[in-house]
């Protein structure tokens, strides 16, 4: 089968440190109910489940998914967990893409929810994804990786920490018209400055939040979408890369994949562009919801994804060119990881923010005559990888 | 559109696995999978692992495990419900036209995880957690509802324990425990009314990896020979809660059933050569055989199930490879005559909250 797959509905909840007026659960329902909604379905128009939740450690309840059965209207229906790290929310829609494509349900619900700030250091839990005898001592987390590979660019394309610092500005100012957007707000380049050195050379507000909160979208195929939903965004394209989890092995002259220049990225994204018949980036996507939970990410991922050359992002920023208003495509309006991340739904998040772009109602985020958008996601320390692409047609085989 | 298996591997089973580590233990048997089905790893467009963090000991377990399995370089997606619910996404991926050709791969080495610890954190904080349900507490609540549901008695559940490790003996791939008397399963020691220990299948550890193909790539490839096609699969998923009326419904388990037969085309399950059961307890094995209708019972899990060995979290998918090399000709001294069309059942979360179902057809020299 190749059913052509589409966008039904979305919905996500505000996004704050915490949120203790409701459970885990109640919030993956708040976030089902929400999209079921949206679509002006009910949960037996639902034929499966895809939950999207990363690592539990942050909780503290093994396999909370199924704590949640009941919340999500799952009893009795398909259900099964996706989970790549960071990269969990993207892989969940790709996981009910999949079933949707291959006629085995005729509509899938993807949802989840996020509590990391339940464990007061998050960077602590992020310590043991890494090897137990060669990495955790280092100490290798999260922010000291990113940081990494922010050095690297830096140095290598001769970009300073201001650069960084512009990337950070666009985001909290997008953010602004973002009412689910946990950190929002007009900064300059020398509050980004001012704020604490975290790792050099990331400073505070170069780091995403710790966010909680749900989302959840509904998928369909044609016959759902001329049911529930008169314009839909179609997923035209998908792709995702995995490498492997050793820096080591990405750094080496021989090195299948360089790990500071993202190959994976390069990689998913000829095939996600191939399977939406893009060829040029630049002048036929206009948004993109890229992953970006540090300031080097998504300058990094813009230059794989072909929307600039190798080393000119962060100078392109200085010009506007990643600008809503003015710039040459609109990068994340939503203002993205960097201002809001909820590990669990982060990258869902991307894909319903780049899909209501398409869908016509991002609200005071829209962007005017967007026919297409990509959503990406990143899981690991640039391990995992994958992008959608929605569009306001349907590409066909 | 068909989906093949190309080639199948099972980790040589071992109560305490201790000359490999978890990744080395994955790549060996990916390694034994793709070279059982005359692949290499470059010509993979996908990965789909199953795997439990918890159980893995390491949050996003799959990082490291990834590479190992397979998943470098190419497209790899993580499921963590069981091994068996991995082959149900990896099969939307192939019917999908997403891929074709890839590695299904999942492990579990119970011996390093402290698996009632484990259960015991699934339960949400405020119910289930203070009560201290865990693996045993809430098999024997599903024993307690099924027998009230069916009928089963004591007697009838040490038989089907002594006849599955019977059946486990002369497989070549499960660890030959020794099988047991009625008269001792029937007087170990309760673990939680009313199970009894050697009424349960004893923990191991394994891995285990299947390369599935699309009708395309098997068409280019005259080479490769399929063991099996995949004739259907069924998943569901029961309500969280631990109620008799949930217990004893069995719901998840029928549905999971009724849609892989519907998918396969098979009316009654005297159509099945095989049926590989995901019997964790005896208790399980009379409930399945009553929930699914069951009635050849020289059908009945050859391989012995998880009484042959039962790497918890992929127990499921290594029924499934049982099921593949049944209907291969391949299964060994536990090989039954001309089986054609085997199924294979796998069981996860807490009282068996989730149910997987797969079917599977041989081939024979046809494509």
């Amino acid at each position: 089968m190749n059913e052509t797959v589409a966008v039904l509905g979305t919905f996500q909840t505000e996004f704050r440190t915490h949120h203790l007026r409701h459970t885990f659960v109640e919030q993956a329902q708040i976030a089902a109910a929400g999209a079921l909604h949206d679509a002006g379905m009910t949960p037996d128009d639902i034929g499966a489940i895809v939950f999207s939740l990363g690592p539990t450690t942050f909780m503290g309840v093994a396999d909370a998914d199924r704590w949640a059965i009941d919340y999500v209207f799952g009893a009795g229906k398909p259900m099964l967990r996706v989970h790549t790290g960071g990269a969990t929310g993207g892989s969940a829609v790709q996981a009910a893409y999949n079933l949707v494509r291959a006629g085995l349900h005729r509509s899938v619900l993807i949802v989840g929810a996020e509590r990391i700030a339940e464990t007061p250091d998050a960077q602590k839990v992020l310590n043991l994804i890494f090897d137990v005898f060669y990495e955790r001592d280092m100490p290798l987390a999260t922010n000291t990786s990113a940081a990494l590979w922010a050095t690297r660019y830096l140095e290598r394309y001769g970009n300073t920490q201001e650069d960084l610092a512009r990337v950070v500005v666009r985001a909290r100012r997008n953010a602004l018209k973002n009412p689910h957007a946990h950190l929002k707000g007009i900064i300059t380049v020398a509050d980004v400055m001012a704020s604490p050195m975290i790792s050099h050379p990331l400073k505070l507000f170069d780091i995403c939040p710790r966010s909680s909160g749900s989302a959840a979208m509904v998928v369909g195929n044609m016959d759902m979408a001329r049911r529930f939903q008169p314009r839909p965004a179609f997923i035209n394209g998908v792709a995702s890369r995995t490498t492997t989890h050793w820096f080591g092995d990405r750094m080496t002259p021989s090195a299948d994949s360089d790990f500071f220049d993202f190959d994976v990225v390069a990689s998913a994204g000829r095939e996600c562009y191939g399977r939406a018949n893009i060829s040029d980036p630049l002048s036929e996507i206009q948004v993109t919801e890229l992953y970006d939970p540090y300031s080097i990410t998504a300058a990094l991922q813009l230059e794989r994804l072909r929307f600039c050359s190798p080393g000119t992002a962060l100078k392109l920023e200085r010009d506007g060119y990643w600008n809503v208003e003015g710039g040459a495509v609109a990068v994340n309006p939503s203002g993205g990881t960097l201002c809001t991340n909820p590990i669990a739904v982060a990258g869902l998040v991307r894909a319903i923010d780049a899909a209501n772009q398409v869908m016509g109602k991002a609200g005071a985020m829209q962007v005017s005559g967007v026919r297409n958008a990509i959503s990406s996601s990143v899981g690991g320390i640039g391990q995992f990888y994958n992008c959608t692409i929605f569009g306001t047609e349907p590409v066909g085989d | 559109m068909s989906v093949f298996v190309l080639g199948v591997a099972t980790h040589p089973p071992s109560l305490q696995e201790r000359r490999l580590r978890l990744e080395e233990m994955a790549y060996h048997t990916a390694r034994a999978a793709l070279d059982d089905a005359g692949v290499t790893r470059r010509q993979l467009d996908s990965v789909t692992l199953g795997s439990s963090d918890e159980l893995d000991g390491r949050p996003i377990s799959s990082m490291l495990m990834s590479a190992p399995a397979g998943g470098y370089e190419t497209d790899e997606i993580k499921v963590t419900d069981s091994g068996a619910t991995a082959l149900c996404m990896a099969y939307a991926r192939f019917l999908s036209g997403e891929s074709q050709l890839g590695l299904v791969v999942s492990w579990c080495k119970s011996s390093k995880s402290d698996v009632e610890a484990v259960m015991r954190l699934r339960g949400d904080p405020f119910y289930t957690r203070p009560l201290g349900i865990g693996a045993a507490i809430s098999d024997a609540l599903f024993a307690q509802a099924v027998a009230a549901e069916f009928g089963i008695d004591e007697e009838e559940v040490a038989r089907r324990v002594v006849g599955a490790y019977a059946r486990a003996a002369g497989n070549p791939r499960g660890i030959r425990h020794a099988v047991p008397s009625l008269e001792s399963v029937g007087r170990s020691p309760f673990e939680a009314m009313p199970l009894r220990s050697a009424q349960r299948a004893p923990l191991t550890d394994g891995a285990v990896a299947m390369v599935l193909a699309s009708g395309r790539f098997v068409n280019s490839h005259p080479g490769c020979r399929p063991l099996a096609r995949i004739a259907g699969v069924g998943w569901a998923t029961d309500s969280y809660r631990l109620d008799a009326a949930r217990l004893r419904s069995m719901t998840s388990a029928r549905v999971a059933w009724r849609e892989a037969m519907r998918q396969a085309g098979v009316e009654s399950t005297a159509e099945l050569d095989v049926v590989e059961l995901e019997s964790q307890s005896g208790f399980h094995e009379a409930a399945y055989v009553r929930a699914f209708g069951i009635e050849n019972e020289d059908a009945l899990s050859p391989s012995g199930g998880p009484f042959a060995q039962n790497p918890l979290f992929c127990t499921g998918l290594i029924n499934a490879a049982e099921a593949v090399l049944q209907v291969a000709g391949r299964a060994g001294a536990v090989q039954r005559h001309r089986a054609q069309r085997a199924a294979a059942h796998s069981c996860h979360g807490y009282a068996q909250q989730g149910n997987v179902v797969m079917v599977f057809e041989g081939v024979g020299d046809s494509r």
